[in-house]
């Protein structure tokens, strides 16, 4: 059965909401959704002070979420399968280490949304706070799969450390964005901050929006890369504007960060 | 089982004796046609016949700008050998040689990425990049591009390989080489029509049809002088009868078992359409009798209904 949670009232403390998946709480009876015990601070609180649990509709792999929950972290971590619609804001590191799924949020995510994902489809109708698609600290990879979709501005340090997977930003992004990425792509379709792709050593940034200060460890390649700009430019379609005219217009090439591997590419369009 | 008469010209109660292949198709795109059909005529070179090429391949189609992954105009060729080992070792000398080093020319994977088991297409060529190159993944699909002095060679990882079906043919028995080469040419120019077959011979005809073994040890194949009309009065198993004074066969390899029979009917309606006028008075077809390819095209089955014939 799915169900559809509505928040009564937030929560004093921060509270971990990687339980909160549809895969788990499907299998439940609704009185045992109230009864799940979310950690909050030193406790494990039951989810049933918070939520009014109410049958939810349509498919079975779908678990609704109403409310302002910019106090729960971790909301969609480890989701695996299923489609987990928040409509409200969320807290830290939304779809942490999500491997699957859909996690639709209608609101803003604060910082760390995406962050060691590995795959499955996180969508953020806002804006999201730094260091999205990035790592845990203390790991090497950031984000090692998956689709982050941005539709508002997201922070500093987007995708920093990120290996496989793609991230699109809608709106402006912070500094330092796609720093010492390793590789996969980035696409941004409003303004950027200072530094974009400082120590990346392959990967994409695609720039939809206003032209980068690019830094001088960064050079111009002038030669034909047409057919590798046309199936990227492909692929980002799909995302709508201001990535749906991308095949049609003229691309430059930055290679960089030559302070490092230097594989990594700039893709300016005009 | 009795002849057929259609048109005039006599269809053989017989089949084309077919054999199970490994086969794949390739998509070569380029800056214009011209380059794309360079490197698609190079990469399908020499590749007439197993029996000493490695692999039977021709161009399939050309395919316009809407119809491949980078938005340039194309060509589908397809590959057929034996062996999938054999396949992969053509695939990677071929694109190796004759596409990534024709200009603007890029490769991709011509059937879906879970059409069949994924063998190398661009995952070896990338060590011609010496380090410089750089993969990307779109949507689980990955691609190399290598640094080359037009700009980059993208090639995709891999290529599925699938089933196929090699050896469907069809023997032309006319009254002499004009007539016989003019029907042959009419009935490739249908064939080509077809999608997912290829005829791999020059032209798609072939002169030289072999039968299975030789009266000298060590050749695996010898002229079929059953159907020489050189021959006819000498041979004890000639097929041949009066005025036959040239064959030609046109052999034809498929995705399926479905494309090769599409292919020999189109071949048989075209030479009916033309009727016995025109000189090829007989179409008959290569069998083992039965006992070698699981797959037999009778051609009588194959051929247009009676009442259609003009």
């Amino acid at each position: 059965m799915n169900w559809r949670l509505v928040l009564r009232q937030a929560p004093a403390l921060r509270v971990d909401g990687r339980l909160l998946s549809p895969a788990h709480l499907r299998a439940l009876a609704v009185d045992d959704v109230r009864r799940v015990a979310l950690p909050s601070g030193r406790d494990r609180i039951e989810l049933g002070e918070w939520f009014d649990v109410l049958p939810g509709e349509g498919d079975d792999d779908v678990l609704r979420i109403d409310g302002d929950l910019s106090r729960f972290d971790a909301i969609g971590g480890g989701l695996h399968q299923g489609t987990l619609h928040v409509r409200g804001d969320v807290g830290d590191a939304a779809g942490l280490g999500m491997t699957g799924g859909r996690l639709l949020i209608a609101g803003d995510a604060r910082d760390l949304a995406g962050c060691a994902m590995r795959g499955g489809w996180l969508e953020i109708a806002g804006a999201t706070g730094d260091l999205a698609a990035s790592a845990l600290p203390g790991d090497i990879d950031g984000m090692v799969g998956g689709t982050l979709v941005v539709r508002g501005r997201a922070g500093a340090r987007l995708a920093d450390r990120m290996r496989r997977g793609t991230v699109v930003v809608h709106g402006d992004v912070g500094d330092f964005a796609a720093s010492r990425m390793v590789a996969g792509t980035l696409a941004i379709g409003g303004g950027c901050g200072a530094m974009p792709g400082w120590g990346m050593r392959r990967g994409s940034i695609v720039f939809a929006g206003a032209a980068p200060q690019a830094t001088s460890t960064f050079v111009d390649v002038q030669s034909d890369a047409g057919v590798f700009w046309q199936l990227l430019a492909r692929d980002l379609v799909r995302f709508g504007p201001p990535f749906d005219d991308l095949p049609r217009r003229r691309m430059t090439r930055l290679a960089g960060d030559l302070a490092v591997q230097g594989k990594g590419e700039l893709l300016v369009t005009r | 089982m009795a002849a057929l008469l259609l048109n005039g010209v006599t269809i053989d109660p017989t089949f084309a004796e077919a054999f199970p292949m490994k086969a794949t198709r390739l998509v070569i795109t380029a800056h214009d046609i011209a380059w794309a059909r360079h490197a698609a005529v190079s990469a399908t070179g020499l590749a007439t016949s197993v029996i000493a090429c490695g692999c039977e391949a021709g161009i399939e189609c050309e395919l316009g700008a809407e119809d491949t992954p980078d938005g340039r105009p194309g060509i589908a060729i397809l590959l057929f050998a034996m062996a999938g080992k054999e396949l992969v070792k053509q695939i990677e000398r071929r694109v190796g040689q004759c596409v990534m080093t024709c200009p603007t020319t890029a490769v991709f994977a011509g059937l879906p990425p879970d059409a069949g088991e994924p063998v190398a297409l661009g995952r070896n060529l990338r060590f011609f990049g010496d380090g410089w190159q750089i993969s990307k993944v779109f949507q689980g699909v990955r691609y190399w591009r290598v640094p080359v002095m037009d700009g980059e060679f993208v090639a995709q990882e891999s290529a599925p390989v699938v089933k196929g079906v090699g050896g469907g043919n069809l023997l032309l028995l006319a009254d002499d080489t004009d007539a016989a080469l003019a029907g042959a040419a009419a009935a490739v120019a249908a064939m080509r029509q077809v999608r997912g077959a290829i005829m791999p011979f020059p032209g798609g005809v072939v002169r030289s049809g072999s039968k299975v073994g030789s009266k000298y040890a060590g050749l695996i194949a010898s002229t079929n002088d059953a159907f020489c009309p050189s021959l006819a009065a000498l041979a004890p198993r000639s097929e041949l009868g009066e005025g036959v004074r040239c064959v030609l066969e046109i052999v034809i390899d498929g995705l399926g078992e479905a494309a090769v029979a599409d292919a020999m009917r189109a071949g048989i309606a075209a030479i009916v359409e033309r009727g016995a006028h025109a000189g090829v008075r007989r179409i008959s077809a290569g069998n083992y009798g039965g006992k070698l390819g699981p797959f037999h095209f009778h051609l009588q089955a194959l051929a247009p209904a009676a009442d259609g014939v003009p």
